[in-house]
């Protein structure tokens, strides 16, 4: 039975913009900032209306017209929450994007600001005064750039004028730029307009979550990442609800903060990549759950990254103490491309799984339940796979499935999931190509690998090659492009994949190398990207040259070298074969070279004497090759 | 917190209870970005080193420590600015 009074919500509006013109007199709570030192403050929505004008006046004085990029670098919800919508107001396109991070390396965090940047071509960065010096090396590389508007700035600005009237806004119009994580070998920003946030928070808000009048949103996520931003910033604000938003940097350093914080606030809507209830499992005491009561809590969203089933079970049962509902978890699928929110399992729901036949799954990518045991138990039970389910689409959008030719799959058919309908977004910022591939042909191409059961999702793996750790994505050839320039590492051989962690995904790299001392090697790798990066690599593992499977054409294979690596059969299946044998190596490459030979003769048939001598010329020139390369072993 | 090897001692046993991770070779001069890390655990280290020294470390000052030796002065200054009760 529901504690809230049945009243529907109220009608979403065209933009954004409108709905900060509804703000007007609205005496209620809006936001309510808890501070990294425990203090808070909070925020009506009328006073959030007098803040978002005198910051738009401001914005105007600089310049800032409508459709220029305003590069939004706060990690302070007070300065962010106000800056974003004051750019709204005047029709600037904010670009939101992280802050550096605690302890780590500066100039690759720099790098990326500077990718960013060329792609955004913001006019001025909005930033604390603390962080200015932080920025300017990637500010000096970025001609667009007119200026820093700082953050104290804004707070009290000067003359106290307001922009009264917004710029005029239509539903088709840009509104922000969603840079994807911002780890991605080229960053990418997603074009969201004010319609697609409209129609992915009525899908957040009215059909995934039924939000009543009372709901209290809480949030920890970043401000700058899609799930932080739409799901705890716009939707709460579009639905007229109160959002508590703490530090991310808080939550990490003592998970129970976002637990007290749903207690004190009454709480009943939250959002967390799998690994934030991995951490919250590992981290939290007994004892520490004994004063809270959870029993207001509606739903604990998981999404954003691929949902284990056990994290949240152990989740939920850990919790029971607080009163939290089992039904309270709910698995859900997501990506910035579709604004944010693609699916959610329905409220009522515990976490619900499917198990597949896992032999029929590798062999015909189908998802079909195992046959039933005989009850006498003779014959071992078959082996399975278990996937978590997802939900369905949204009401006005549509999920399928496609295999690699573009033919749609029926039920239980695993191929790539396309999707339709208003939350598509518009492309990738001034990428037509990226743009092309992605969205082109009147489907968002997720990269997503999943089937479908009678509408409900279930997500397997992915197409692209695409590595997500706590909640981030990052392009594989990022990681791999960058071990290129350490000594030994042979350039264009070195793969790097995920495999499935307790908590998240987790780094794996494969490098072929003839070095000497194979421990050191990988541990200079594991450094490289820790320096870079800062990821922790779960497993290095050195090769020798010619173990990484190639196509025809000499490309890696990411997916064939994960599943070998899963299979423990990375080095078994090398070609040529283990190099232990040097006749072996030799006869391999004698093959090879008769290959090459019966390749020219096949070309040059007409003039069989040149012909021969050319094949003899190959054959000796291989056999030079493979003793010389033996003679270095 | 007076000399180097405080500093060393301190993370190396704060990295040890955080990740169960052993470092032996750390020295002031150490970057800590190069130590295999990620920032979801690093940021549970400065947690843990939070609460050993009943002190807070501001999010902006953090972004700014590249080695152990950074951490330190870091760490001095903000006991200077809110001295302990002994």
């Amino acid at each position: 039975m529901s504690v809230y009074p049945p009243r529907s919500p109220p009608a979403p509006y065209q933009t954004l913009v409108e709905a900060l013109q509804s703000f007007e007199g609205k005496t209620s709570a809006a936001f309510c900032f808890v501070r990294a030192n425990g203090s808070e403050c909070e925020f009506s929505f009328q006073a959030l209306y007098e803040d978002i004008r005198r910051r738009a006046a401001c914005l105007r004085r600089l310049g800032l017209q409508k459709g220029d990029r305003l590069l939004l670098v706060l990690p302070e919800g007070e300065d962010f929450v106000p800056t974003f919508f004051a750019a709204l107001w005047a029709g600037v396109v904010p670009v939101p994007v992280y802050p550096p991070m605690s302890l780590g390396k500066l100039s690759a965090y720099v790098d990326t600001l500077a990718a960013i940047m060329a792609s955004a071509q913001p006019k001025f960065v909005c930033t604390p005064q603390k962080l200015e010096n932080v920025l300017w090396p990637a500010l000096s590389k970025t001609p667009s750039v007119q200026g820093i508007l700082s953050a104290e700035t804004l707070q009290n600005p000067t003359p106290t004028e307001c922009m009264q009237t917004p710029e005029n806004i239509l539903p088709g119009d840009t509104c922000f730029l969603q840079f994807t994580s911002g780890s991605t070998s080229i960053p990418k920003g997603v074009v969201v307009t004010h319609a697609n946030l409209v129609a992915n928070c009525k899908a957040i808000m009215v059909d995934g979550l039924a939000c009543r009048e009372g709901d209290v949103t809480v949030s920890w996520l970043p401000l700058y990442h899609d799930m932080g931003l739409i799901g705890f910033i716009i939707a709460p604000t579009l639905y007229g609800l109160l959002s508590v938003i703490l530090p991310t940097t808080s939550f990490i350093r003592n998970p129970g903060l976002w637990l007290e914080a749903i207690h004190r606030k009454r709480g009943t809507l939250s959002f967390a990549p799998n690994f934030a209830y991995a951490l919250t499992n590992k981290r939290l005491r007994p004892e520490a759950l004994e004063r809270f009561d959870l029993s207001c809590m509606r739903a604990f969203g998981c999404g954003s990254e691929p949902v284990n089933p056990q994290t949240l079970r152990e989740f939920a049962q850990k919790l029971a103490p607080t009163q939290l509902k089992p039904t309270a978890m709910l698995p859900c699928y997501g990506m910035a491309e579709h604004t944010l929110a693609i699916s959610f399992v329905g409220l009522e729901e515990e976490v619900r799984t499917d198990r597949v036949d896992k032999g029929l799954y590798e062999a015909k990518k189908q998802a079909l339940p195992p046959p039933a045991c005989p009850p006498d138990g003779e014959a071992p039970p078959p082996q399975t796979l278990e996937f978590v389910n997802c939900g369905k689409a949204f009401p006005g959008h549509e999920m399928a499935v496609f295999d690699a030719g573009g033919r749609r799959l029926g039920d239980r058919h695993v191929g790539e999931i396309w999707l339709k309908g208003p939350s598509v977004a518009q492309g990738y910022y001034e990428n037509p190509e990226a743009t092309e591939a992605t969205f082109g042909g009147g489907w968002l191409r997720t990269g997503d690998l999943g089937y479908l059961v009678e509408g409900e999702v279930y997500i397997t793996g992915r197409s692209k090659d695409l590595i997500i750790i706590n909640g981030r994505n990052y392009d594989p050839q990022r990681f791999e492009w960058s071990l290129d320039s350490l000594p030994n590492i042979r350039q264009g051989n070195v793969v790097a994949f995920s495999r499935p962690g307790k908590a998240s995904e987790e780094l794996v790299v494969v490098a072929e190398s003839r070095a000497p001392d194979k421990g050191e090697l990988a541990a200079q790798i594991t450094q490289h990207l820790s320096e870079l990066f800062q990821l922790a690599c779960a497993d290095v593992v050195v090769v020798p040259p010619g173990t990484l499977p190639k196509t025809s054409s000499g490309k890696l294979q990411r997916q064939k070298t994960r599943e070998r690596y899963l299979k423990g059969t990375l080095l078994s299946a090398a070609a040529p074969r283990p190099s232990s044998s040097g006749n072996v190596q030799l006869r391999a490459l004698l093959q090879k070279a008769r290959i090459l030979g019966l390749a020219l003769v096949g070309k040059t048939r007409l003039r069989s004497r040149k012909a021969a001598q050319k094949l003899k010329l190959a054959r000796e020139a291989a056999q030079k090759h493979a003793r010389h390369w033996l003679s270095r072993k | 917190m007076g000399n180097n090897n405080n500093i060393v001692a301190l993370f190396a046993k704060a990295a040890f209870e955080v990740n169960g991770k052993s470092f032996n070779n750390l020295t002031p001069s150490t970057v800590i970005a190069s130590l295999g890390m990620d920032s979801v655990a690093i940021m549970e280290l400065v947690g843990f080193l939070e609460e050993q020294l009943g002190l807070r470390l501001p999010d902006e000052d953090l972004a700014l420590v590249q080695t152990l030796a950074d951490l330190e002065a870091l760490i001095q200054r903000i006991q200077g600015e809110t001295p302990l009760p002994a």
